[in-house]
C-alpha cells in the first residue's frame, strides 16, 4: 500500500504542478474479443516545471521522487501486467526528455484486462475490501462493448484551486476501435468516425478525474 | 548575503535605570535582540504576537488560550523598560527567554497563567515554573528563561554512564557490515557478489530504503526503557543545575551579558528603537563540528580562534512612519580585518550598469578584490597552520605553497577578480517546445509533432568582472566542439536545454564581463547593454558609493511573483513569512576598515500596518531564516 499511496503521491504532485496533462486512451476490440490497450499521458507543456520539481527534495510536505526510483516503479508495474493471465505484448515507451509515456498491451479479452488492472491496485491497496474492487468497467458480449473508467480515489481534491483550474486546460480523449461498423452509442459526447469503425469521446483531464462516469459508453455494433 | 537579510532582525528600545531588564541577560548568550521603545507594540495583539514563528518556537507552552482578545497593553508588562530576547548555544547546553520591565504582576499572570509558584533557588528572587519554562521575578524585572542540553551532548553523557554501569546500549550499531533486505547482515561473499559486473569508475547508485532502522517500543523493551529514563533524568538534572548557575551569576553575583562585554553595554546606551548584538567569535568557539580539530590541533585551534576575536556585530534599528532604517556594523579582530580590508579594496565596475534593466524588480552589486585578499589570507594563515607538526597538515600546506608558487595567479585572478552582479527581471513568457497529440477526424488515428510552446520563467542575470575574456572564451570553444548544444552565436553563446533539460541558458563575454543569462532579450538584443534602457547612473547613485555590496529589492515584485518551485522547503518557508509584503529594500555598505564594516538597510513602505508591525514581520523572517 505504502507503494500505491507513493504513486498516488508522484501523480498528484505531478498534476498539481503543471498545468496541463494529456491523457488519451484507446482500446482496440476484436470480434473474437481479444484487443489492445494504448495509454498515453503527455506532460511535455509542462516540462520546465516537472524538471524544476524533480530538482526539488520535497513539495508542500510530500517527497519528490528521484527520477531513477520513477523509472524503477514504471519497471515494477509493467513487470506485474507481464505476468498476469491474458496479458501480453506490454510496452512502455518512455520519454523522460518530454515527459510523454506510452503504455500498450495485448489482451486476449478484456476481462482479463479488467481483472490484470484491479489485481495491481488491489495487491498495493490498503483496504482490500473497497468496494471498487467489485465494479465493472469493461463488458463485451460480442456485440455491445460497456467501458467506462475505473474510480479509483481521485488526487484532484487534495489540490489547490488554482491547481485544479489549470487541469481544465489538458485534453482526455477515449477511442474504442472495432473490425465491424458501430451502430449506435449512448455518450451524448461521443463521435463515431464515417467509417464507423471507432468511438471517440473528448473531454478534459480536470472534468473525467472529478468525474470519471463521463467517459461512460455502451457502443453496439451492427 | 545572510548578513544583509539578517539586517532587518534589529530592534526597539531605550531607559536607563538601574537593575533595569538588560541587567538580566545571561553572559551565556550569544545573540540579543533589545526592543527599547516597546510601546509601538502595544497595539500588537497577543493572538498575533504569539502567531509569530519566534513566538511559538521560543516560549511556546506558555501560550494556549490565556492569550486571546487581549493586547501587550494588558499583559503587566512595563514599556518603559526595554525587553531583550536572547539566544545562545554552546556545546553543552542552549539557552533563550527574554526580561522584561513589570508594572503589575496580576495582569502578568493573567497571560502567563499556566505558571505555578514554586520554591525560590534564589534568594529575594520570586520563581514561578511551567514545565521547561521559568519565570524569575526580581523587583520589576522579569526573566523568563528555558535551558535545554545539547542533544549530542546529553547521548554521549548518556552512554558513558549507562557503558559503565556494565549495561549494552539498546542498540548496537555494527558500521563494518551490511544488510540485505530483509535487514540481516551479508557475508562478505554476498558482498562481493553484489558488486560483481561493476567497474571501477562507474556509477554506483545507492539506494537508501527508509525505515530500516526499527527503533525498540519503550513498553516492550526494558533495555530501552530503561536507557531512556536514565537520559531523560540526567537531561532533567543537568538543565536545573545549569539553570541554578545561570540565575545565580545573574541575581547573586551580578554577572550579565552587559557586564562581561563591554560592546554590548556600549550599544545598550544607543537611544535607536531597537539594538542588535551578536558574538560571532563566540559561535565560532562553540561550532560543535570543531571538536575533533580543538582536541587534536588545540594549538590551532587557539590560533584560528583568535583570529576571530572580536568579531562582533552590533546593530541599531529606527522606526519611522513609512520605513525602517538599520545600521550593522561588523566588527573585526586585527588579523581578520586586514584580510576583509584588502578583499573589499576592489573599485566599483561601472560596467555592470550597462546591464541592469531600469525596470528590474531587484539587482546586487559585489565587488572585492580576490587577488588581494587571497594575498593577505596566504600571508596569515599558513604561517600558523606550518607551525603545526601535523603530517595532514604540513602536507596540506606544502600543496598550497607549492600550488601558489606554480599557478599564474595573474591569470587567474584576472579571469575571476572577485566581483560580480546580478538581477531579477521579473516574470517573462519564454518559449520552450513541447509535443502535441493530433486526430485524424476521420480515422481518430493520432500522430504527434512538436510545436513551440511557452511558460512562465524568471528572468535572471548573472555576470562577473574579467580581464582575461580570452579565457572562458577558451572554455566556451572546447565545450562547442564537445557538443551541439553548445553554440557560438558572434555575440553570445548559447547553451541549448541548459536549464532545466528545457530552456536555453545564454553567455556574453564583453565589455570586460562574463555573463549568464536566461534572458533571450539580453542576448540577442543587448550583447552591449541595454543602452537608455539600463539603469541610469543616478539611479545607481547609491550603488556605486557603496563598499563591497549594494543590493536593491522590490519586495512586491520579488517576494510575491517567484514561483513556489525554485524553492527548497526552507527556503519557501522564508519567503511565505514574507508574503503580502510591498516596499523597496536597499543595502549598502561602508568601505572596509581593519576594523569593521557598516551595512545600513533602508526597508520604505507604504502598507496601512504600523512600522512596530513590519518590524515584528522581519524579525521574524530573520529568525526563520537564521534557523536554516
Amino acid at each position: 500500500m505504502k507503494r500505491l499511496v507513493y504513486l498516488l503521491g508522484v501523480v498528484s504532485l505531478l498534476i498539481g504542478l503543471n498545468s496541463c496533462v494529456d491523457i488519451f486512451d484507446e482500446i482496440i476490440l476484436h470480434t473474437d474479443g481479444s484487443g489492445t490497450y494504448k495509454y498515453t499521458i503527455n506532460l511535455s507543456a509542462s516540462k520546465v516545471k516537472i524538471n524544476s520539481v524533480l530538482a526539488l527534495d520535497s513539495v508542500d510536505g510530500q517527497r519528490v521522487p528521484k527520477l531513477p526510483e520513477i523509472k524503477e516503479k514504471i519497471a515494477l508495474y509493467k513487470q506485474k501486467l507481464e505476468d498476469k493471465e491474458g496479458i501480453s505484448n506490454v510496452k512502455v515507451d518512455a520519454n523522460y526528455d518530454d515527459f510523454v509515456f506510452k503504455f500498450s498491451c495485448d489482451f486476449s479479452n478484456v476481462t482479463a484486462l479488467q481483472n490484470a488492472v484491479r489485481d495491481i491496485v488491489k495487491e498495493e491497496s490498503r483496504d482490500k475490501n473497497d468496494p471498487i474492487f467489485n465494479e465493472t468497467w469493461l463488458t463485451w458480449d460480442g456485440q455491445q462493448l460497456v467501458r467506462s473508467i475505473p474510480n479509483f480515489k481521485s488526487p484532484i481534491n487534495r489540490l489547490k484551486a488554482e491547481d485544479q483550474e489549470a487541469l481544465k486546460n489538458g485534453k482526455y480523449i477515449s477511442v474504442t476501435r472495432f473490425d465491424k461498423p458501430v451502430s449506435k452509442c449512448d455518450n451524448p459526447q461521443a463521435q463515431i468516425n464515417p467509417s464507423k469503425t471507432a468511438v471517440m469521446v473528448k473531454s478534459s483531464t480536470h472534468a473525467v478525474t472529478a468525474n470519471p462516469s463521463i467517459l461512460k459508453n455502451t457502443i453496439t455494433l451492427e | 548575503m545572510r548578513l544583509y537579510l539578517t539586517l532587518p532582525f534589529l530592534v526597539l528600545s531605550s531607559t536607563l535605570f538601574a537593575q533595569q531588564s538588560d541587567d538580566f541577560i545571561p553572559k551565556d548568550a550569544v545573540t540579543v535582540f533589545s526592543f527599547n521603545n516597546i510601546s509601538i507594540l502595544q497595539k500588537v495583539s497577543m493572538d498575533e504576537l504569539v502567531s509569530y514563528d519566534f513566538m511559538t518556537e521560543l516560549q511556546s507552552e506558555l501560550f494556549d488560550g490565556s492569550t486571546q482578545g487581549k493586547t501587550l497593553k494588558d499583559s503587566g508588562i512595563d514599556f518603559n523598560q526595554k525587553m531583550n530576547i536572547f539566544y545562545g548555544k554552546n556545546p553543552e547546553f542552549e539557552l533563550s527567554g527574554f526580561t522584561f520591565g513589570i508594572t503589575d504582576k496580576n495582569k502578568l499572570f493573567s497571560v502567563f497563567d499556566d505558571f505555578d509558584r514554586v520554591e525560590s533557588i534564589v534568594p529575594g528572587v520570586e520563581y514561578y515554573n511551567n514545565y521547561f519554562n521559568h519565570l524569575m521575578i526580581k523587583g520589576n524585572v522579569g526573566l523568563l528563561i528555558r535551558v535545554d542540553s545539547d542533544q549530542e551532548y546529553l547521548t554521549e553523557m548518556t552512554d558513558s554512564i549507562w557503558v559503565a554501569r556494565g549495561f549494552e546500549l539498546p542498540w548496537v550499531y555494527d558500521l563494518d557490515e551490511y544488510y540485505d533486505e530483509e535487514g540481516n547482515p551479508m557475508e562478505e561473499g554476498d558482498i562481493m557478489e553484489d558488486m560483481e559486473g561493476i567497474e571501477d569508475g562507474d556509477e554506483v547508485e545507492e539506494i537508501i530504503e527508509e525505515d530500516i532502522t526499527e527503533i525498540p517500543d519503550a513498553e516492550n523493551d526494558e533495555l530501552f526503557k530503561n536507557y531512556y529514563e536514565l537520559r531523560d533524568s540526567l537531561e532533567s538534572e543537568l538543565s536545573r543545575k545549569r539553570l541554578e548557575l545561570i540565575v545565580n551569576e545573574l541575581f547573586i553575583g551580578g554577572k550579565n551579558l552587559k557586564g562581561v562585554d563591554a560592546r554590548l553595554a556600549e550599544q545598550m546606551k544607543h537611544t535607536s528603537d531597537g539594538i542588535f548584538y551578536l558574538d560571532n567569535s563566540r559561535n565560532f568557539k562553540n561550532t560543535n563540528g570543531l571538536w575533533y580539530f580543538q582536541t587534536m590541533f588545540p594549538d590551532l585551534y587557539k590560533d584560528l580562534n583568535e583570529l576571530y576575536s572580536g568579531n562582533v556585530m552590533l546593530g541599531d534599528i529606527v522606526l519611522n512612519n513609512q520605513s525602517i532604517d538599520m545600521k550593522l556594523e561588523a566588527n573585526y579582530g586585527p588579523a581578520l580585518g586586514s584580510i576583509y580590508e584588502e578583499l573589499n579594496g576592489s573599485k566599483f565596475d561601472k560596467n555592470v550598469l550597462k546591464y541592469i534593466p531600469k525596470n528590474n524588480s531587484g539587482y546586487f552589486t559585489y565587488n572585492i578584490d580576490l587577488r588581494e585578499g587571497y594575498e593577505r589570507a596566504y600571508d596569515i594563515i599558513i604561517p600558523i597552520l606550518s607551525q603545526e607538526k601535523n603530517p595532514r597538515i604540513s602536507a596540506n600546506v606544502l600543496t598550497v605553497e607549492l600550488l601558489d608558487e606554480f599557478i599564474n595567479k595573474d591569470a587567474l585572478f584576472n579571469t575571476y577578480k572577485g566581483s560580480m552582479f546580478g538581477t531579477f527581471n521579473g516574470m517573462k513568457r519564454v518559449k520552450t517546445k513541447r509535443i502535441e497529440f493530433f486526430y485524424d477526424e476521420e480515422t481518430f488515428e493520432y500522430g504527434e509533432r512538436e510545436i513551440e510552446s511557452e511558460e512562465d520563467m524568471p528572468v535572471f542575470t548573472l555576470g562577473f568582472s574579467t580581464a582575461r575574456p580570452d579565457i572562458p572564451e577558451k572554455v566556451l570553444r572546447h565545450m562547442s566542439r564537445l557538443t551541439s548544444q553548445f553554440k557560438d552565436m558572434g555575440n553570445y553563446w548559447v547553451y541549448e536545454d541548459a536549464i532545466l533539460n528545457s530552456l536555453p541558458l545564454y553567455m556574453i563575454n564583453k565589455n570586460g564581463l562574463f555573463i549568464f543569462t536566461n534572458d533571450e532579450d539580453l542576448a540577442k538584443n543587448h550583447s552591449n547593454g541595454y543602452g537608455s534602457e539600463a539603469i541610469s547612473a543616478k539611479t545607481a547613485k547609491n550603488a556605486k558609493k557603496s563598499g563591497s555590496v549594494y543590493g536593491y529589492m522590490n519586495l512586491g515584485d520579488i517576494i510575491n511573483k517567484l514561483p513556489r518551485e525554485m524553492f527548497t522547503e526552507e527556503r519557501y518557508e522564508l519567503l511565505e513569512s514574507m508574503k503580502g509584503k510591498k516596499g523597496i529594500m536597499e543595502v549598502t555598505s561602508s568601505a572596509t576598515s581593519r576594523e569593521k564594516t557598516v551595512y545600513k538597510m533602508t526597508y520604505s513602505f507604504d502598507g496601512a500596518d504600523n512600522a512596530g508591525k513590519y518590524l515584528l514581520d522581519l524579525v521574524n523572517t530573520a529568525y526563520i531564516l537564521s534557523k536554516q
